[in-house]
């Protein structure tokens, strides 16, 4: 798959003080082309397939999403000592399944694995959303008096 | 809109060339797929549960952080339940008058504001080679906002110090999850009875967002952002550090820089406290084909509880460096914008940026590596093509 030139058109937040430091030179280079759109992603992830992937998501996601795990790049050695930390934690994981679990995160997030590419929130302005996501929309709105 | 990652996919999808295609790859990978977090704008999702989003470089052109497009670091899950009417803030432990306010009450204090650049410990925890477990950061969980809200030290005066008095804890109102230990974390005496060491309400002049913390949250400016506890409900005058796991454990830094991968013993460590001194380049973005010519590499600084005395870029990977011109927005805690005016002639670019703080310290060239990958602060490097 290519990406090539696929840049986009970026506006940049207002500036405050160092507006005045920056040259047009900085506007030119930062003109690009070809906008791309944005995609919904799944709020949460899943874990890859595998014969642990059940007993893996029961043991994981009960306190968090599969994204955390996604994104470790990790030696058995240190997968080990993270799924005992969890299991010290509360992760539900049977005796019989412990090393077949760390074998599974340890194949599946190894150092030399790509990085886990994640996805961004939307901008509220051309995701298609009308959640009217937005600057103005504080989260805490519903809690705050 | 939309954002400029294209360019770190383009980068990593060329380092991929020629090697098979992982089948963890096809399955994983998410091109310019977006999550609607309300309130929430532009973020990169480390993790959506529990909430942890960083904030892409490009943002860092403007001294303030907008809230929408600050960095959101949760340990645990958000509270449940908050509500401003029946929240209350106890203070206790190792004092004369221990009591309870209310939001209402926390809101007729004197105010006082500080303009804080706040960092996750852990940023740039993605760049240590061996890489460490933890969420992935890259370079955006840090920004700067004005925090207001009322001086600890008036809430710990009111309340009488003991002479046993040594550290303050803060605990939060986080949902916990299983077994895992509570967000419990303390300072010594003397920070939090420093005069910009607040009970935060507001950033940014607007009332706290849930993910920041609403209603209150500790604020202790120029350390981690781990010490600056959210949802705060409890304030507790100890006699020692408190013991816990996130304090011990958690957030210690090696005494003395040892070897990559090498394991650290419990004792040979320090609780991390003040930030280091880093910089961030915040355009031209790493991948990107600019015009030769003038161009301008810009950026941001900040050494913790330290000044920025100077900040250089170099060109040519790192053998010389030019000075920038830090921007004229500053205060004691916050960053300093910066920029480098080069004349860029057609070509590949190493190019890469380095602070210098108040304390004599600048930014190693090497990464001090540790298990738990904290205070990452080598120069930043972007690689570009002058067109």
């Amino acid at each position: 798959m290519s990406h090539k030139n696929r840049s986009s058109r970026w506006q940049r937040p207002a500036a405050s003080g160092i507006a005045v430091l920056l040259p047009l030179a900085l506007v030119a280079a930062l003109s690009f082309t070809a906008p791309a759109q944005q995609q919904a992603a799944k709020m949460t992830e899943d874990l890859p397939p595998g014969a642990m992937q059940a007993k893996a998501t029961t043991a994981c996601t009960e306190c968090h999403e599969a994204r955390i795990v996604l994104q470790q790049r990790l030696s058995k050695a240190t997968w080990t000592k993270e799924v005992d930390k969890m299991i010290k934690w509360g992760a539900v994981v049977d005796a019989a399944d412990h090393d077949a679990l760390i074998d599974y995160l340890s194949t599946n997030f190894s150092p030399d694995q790509p990085a886990y590419e994640p996805p961004r929130t939307s901008t509220g302005t051309s995701s298609g959303s009308s959640s009217g996501t937005s600057a103005e929309k504080p989260s805490g709105k519903k809690t705050s008096k | 809109m939309n954002s400029r990652r294209n360019f770190l996919k383009q980068a990593s999808a060329a380092a991929l060339a020629g090697s098979a295609i992982s089948p963890l790859l096809s399955w994983a990978a998410s091109q310019n797929s977006t999550i609607d977090i309300p309130g929430e704008n532009g973020l990169i999702v480390r993790s959506s549960r529990f909430l942890d989003l960083e904030t892409p470089v490009e943002y860092f052109n403007t001294w303030l952080t907008p809230v929408p497009h600050f960095f959101v670091r949760n340990h645990m899950h958000e509270p449940s339940e908050l509500d401003a009417a029946t929240w209350r803030l106890t203070v206790g432990g190792e004092v004369e008058k221990p009591f309870t306010l209310t939001l209402a009450e926390l809101s007729k204090l004197e105010t006082h504001s500080v303009v804080n650049t706040l960092e996750c410990a852990g940023n740039g925890r993605s760049l240590h080679r061996p890489q460490v477990p933890g969420i992935q950061w890259g370079k955006g969980a840090v920004g700067t906002a004005r925090f207001s809200g009322a001086r600890l030290r008036d809430v710990l005066q009111r309340a009488g110090i003991k002479p046993a008095g040594k550290h303050v804890m803060f605990r939060g109102l986080d949902d916990i999850p299983g077994k895992v230990p509570a967000f419990i974390r303390s300072v010594p005496l003397e920070k939090a009875l420093d005069a910009d060491t607040l009970i935060a309400t507001h950033m940014n002049g607007a009332p706290l967002t849930k993910n920041h913390g609403f209603p209150a949250r500790a604020l202790v400016p120029g350390w981690i952002g781990a010490a600056s506890c959210k949802w705060l409900t409890e304030i507790k005058v100890l006699d020692a550090e408190f013991v816990g796991n996130f304090m011990s454990p958690g957030y210690r830094f090696p005494n003395q820089p040892g070897k990559p991968g090498e394991a650290v013993k419990p004792e040979d460590t320090h609780p991390v406290t003040g930030l280091s001194v880093k910089s961030v380049i915040s355009g031209p973005l790493d991948g990107a084909r600019v015009a030769h010519g003038r161009v301008a590499v810009h950026g941001t600084a900040w050494a913790g509880e330290a000044d920025v005395v100077k900040v250089e870029v170099s060109t040519d990977g790192g053998t010389n460096w030019n000075a920038a011109t830090l921007g004229h927005d500053r205060a004691r805690y916050a960053w300093r914008l910066w920029t480098y005016d080069w004349k860029a002639k057609a070509g590949d670019y190493s190019i890469l940026a380095r602070a210098t703080d108040s304390q004599g310290r600048t930014q190693p060239s090497t990464p001090v590596w540790n298990p738990s990958g904290y205070l990452y602060n080598a120069p930043d490097q972007v690689k570009i093509h002058v067109a």
